[in-house]
């Protein structure tokens, strides 16, 4: 290919490639979105009310492993707060975004959508952080939670795991749901992943069918991942988590569903394209 | 090297053809006005160019590439209707966005202040006029340094201050040697900018070729008046390009002529009954059903009746 000359003009530099490219769209992502108020309190502080609410009244019991109640509430509401965020930020609001001529024009430019779904999902991650830190600090300071740095590192490597791999969840549903869609499904799907995987009561307070369905679900698996990083099985159980699978079931299960999300996400962008420039 | 190169760009909705055959060829450091009525392609034949529509049929290169090309579209900036960006950032952040995306770029400062935004650069999309909103789709266009600008409809939602400088900034980039394809349906902005015009209508190239010549060609004026004359004399004057007569003795008509003054001199000149006398410079639209004089004209023309007749 011959090209033309590029005429410079005096003023124009070359920015920093290609990690410059996701930090700006990374950054302005967690900009935008900390300028959301819906955003932040819906998404973002809802779980860190909720946990204050409901968690930390069960403070000062302590399990026989040594785990306390507490640090075991944080990892239901955390586990909670990580998927609300996925579906929500990918879900609903990139169902939004397609709407808008804004992600068509980017397509003007020579961003690759790598750069914007990476950025989203950094977003993501960031925001989760902010959660998962709320809510472990109000469950150290105000609930005597007693982590184990080691099981507590674990536990956050779980929860973080768990935003990568059901944000392709919540962008699947944005790109094959109708945009205005979109909400009720997240919302629809969303509220009964998280009960039917205990993240808001132990699942085994629920009807003998109900808790036959949640080995099914992605997010059954996610918490059980997640409940394992923080305590010994024997403290689960007394919790009321009726533990089963290994370890490595419940990862190929998590990254399993993350991909088979991504591969869908991917269809539908190709659709929506082919659709744009049809 | 041609900068843009199309050669029987084709484009149908469903059965609307929105592009009929379109051949352009524009050399770096053209600027090149596309002169239309709304609908007669203009939009179609930008996104097409820019590879973000697929040609039903034909085939375009850019800068010797494919439109679709990262390499191309680094060295490509557009300004393209209807595009909000997100409502919560500010005017600097988005520009420094799109900045990011382009491997050469020129500083935000530099390109709000060619979009003359530098005041407004820290308020947010959502609190931008729509004028404002516009100026901001023009410095995310002109951000990236490109080679070849394109510009549709750029002056649409600003007010005439605006619409000055906004001409004021595309002929200054122009002048750094680039490459500017713009579209607009007002025949005002052609002169002093472009070097060359393309007229189009219902997706097929009517007329290009250097400013004073199309503008000579679509330039003209509209004669409403009551007369007594007859359809021989009327159908006589010079400069004529068509008449609308209801037929009668005294009865009103419309004349449209490429120049109005020799054609009234005849007139008045004549002992023909001459009142409500009303000249009007010639619309784009009406240049066109000069040009064209096709079916698509008979709406417009029935419309002229009746305002001449009111």
């Amino acid at each position: 290919m011959t090209t033309l000359e590029h005429v410079r003009s005096p003023e124009a530099y070359a920015g920093p490639r290609p990690l410059g490219v996701l930090a700006a769209q990374v950054r302005a992502e967690v900009l935008r979105y900390r300028r959301l108020p819906e955003y932040v309190v819906g998404v973002v502080v809802l779980p860190v009310i909720l946990f204050a609410m409901f968690g930390l009244p069960n403070a000062e019991q302590t399990l026989p492993g040594g785990t306390s109640v507490v640090a075991l509430l944080f990892v239901s509401f955390a586990c909670y707060g990580i998927v609300s965020q996925a579906l929500f930020t990918f879900g609903a609001d990139l169902a939004e975004e397609r709407q808008q001529g804004w992600l068509r024009r980017l397509r003007a430019t020579p961003m690759p959508m790598s750069v914007y779904f990476g950025g989203k999902l950094a977003l993501s991650l960031v925001w989760s952080l902010v959660t998962i830190t709320g809510i472990a600090l109000l469950a150290q300071l105000a609930g005597n939670a007693g982590f184990s740095p080691a099981r507590l590192a674990t536990t956050v490597g779980v929860l973080l795991l768990g935003t990568v791999c059901f944000s392709p969840m919540g962008s699947a549903i944005a790109y094959w749901a109708r945009p205005r869609a979109a909400t009720t499904i997240v919302n629809l799907v969303f509220l009964p992943l998280s009960f039917l995987s205990g993240f808001f009561f132990p699942l085994s307070q629920l009807p003998d069918v109900l808790q036959g369905i949640a080995p099914w679900l992605p997010t059954y698996h996610f918490g059980q991942l997640a409940w394992g990083a923080m305590a010994p099985a024997d403290d689960i159980s007394l919790f009321g988590v009726t533990t089963s699978g290994s370890t490595w079931l419940h990862v190929v299960v998590i990254v399993g569903w993350g991909v088979a999300c991504t591969v869908l996400t991917a269809l539908g962008y190709r659709r929506d394209l082919d659709r744009e420039r049809a | 090297m041609h900068a843009i190169e199309a050669h029987g760009l084709r484009r149908t909705f469903g059965d609307v053809v929105a592009v009929d055959g379109i051949d352009l060829v524009v050399e770096p450091g053209e600027v090149v006005a596309m002169l239309g009525p709304n609908g007669a392609g203009k939009t179609t034949t930008i996104e097409m160019l820019l590879g973000m529509r697929t040609p039903t049929a034909g085939t375009v290169t850019v800068l010797g590439g494919e439109p679709t090309d990262r390499a191309v579209r680094a060295r490509v900036g557009a300004m393209l209707q209807d595009t909000d960006a997100p409502g919560s950032l500010t005017a600097a952040e988005v520009v420094d966005l799109v900045g990011a995306y382009h491997p050469v770029r020129i500083p935000t400062a530099l390109a709000l202040e060619r979009a003359d935004l530098t005041e407004h650069a820290h308020k947010r999309v959502s609190q931008l006029s729509g004028g404002q909103r516009q100026r901001l789709s023009f410095a995310i266009a002109m951000v990236g340094d490109p080679d070849v600008l394109y510009l549709d409809e750029p002056t649409a939602a600003l007010d005439v201050a605006a619409r000055v400088e906004l001409w004021e900034h595309v002929r200054a980039f122009a002048a750094l040697g680039r490459t500017v394809v713009y579209s607009t349906h007002n025949l005002a902005e052609v002169k002093g900018t472009a070097s060359r015009v393309v007229v189009i209508d219902r997706g097929r190239i009517l007329a290009d070729g250097a400013p004073e010549d199309v503008r000579r060609l679509v330039e003209g004026a509209t004669i409403a008046l009551t007369t007594d004359a007859s359809a021989t004399a009327l159908g006589a004057l010079p400069g004529l390009r068509s008449v609308e007569d209801p037929g009668g003795a005294v009865r009103a008509v419309v004349l449209h002529v490429t120049d109005p003054v020799p054609a009234l001199r005849t007139l008045l000149a004549s002992d023909a009954h001459v009142s409500a006398l009303e000249v009007t410079e010639a619309s784009l639209e009406d240049a066109f059903f000069a040009l064209t004089g096709s079916a698509h004209a008979d709406a417009r023309t029935t419309q002229t009746a009746e305002e001449a007749l009111r």
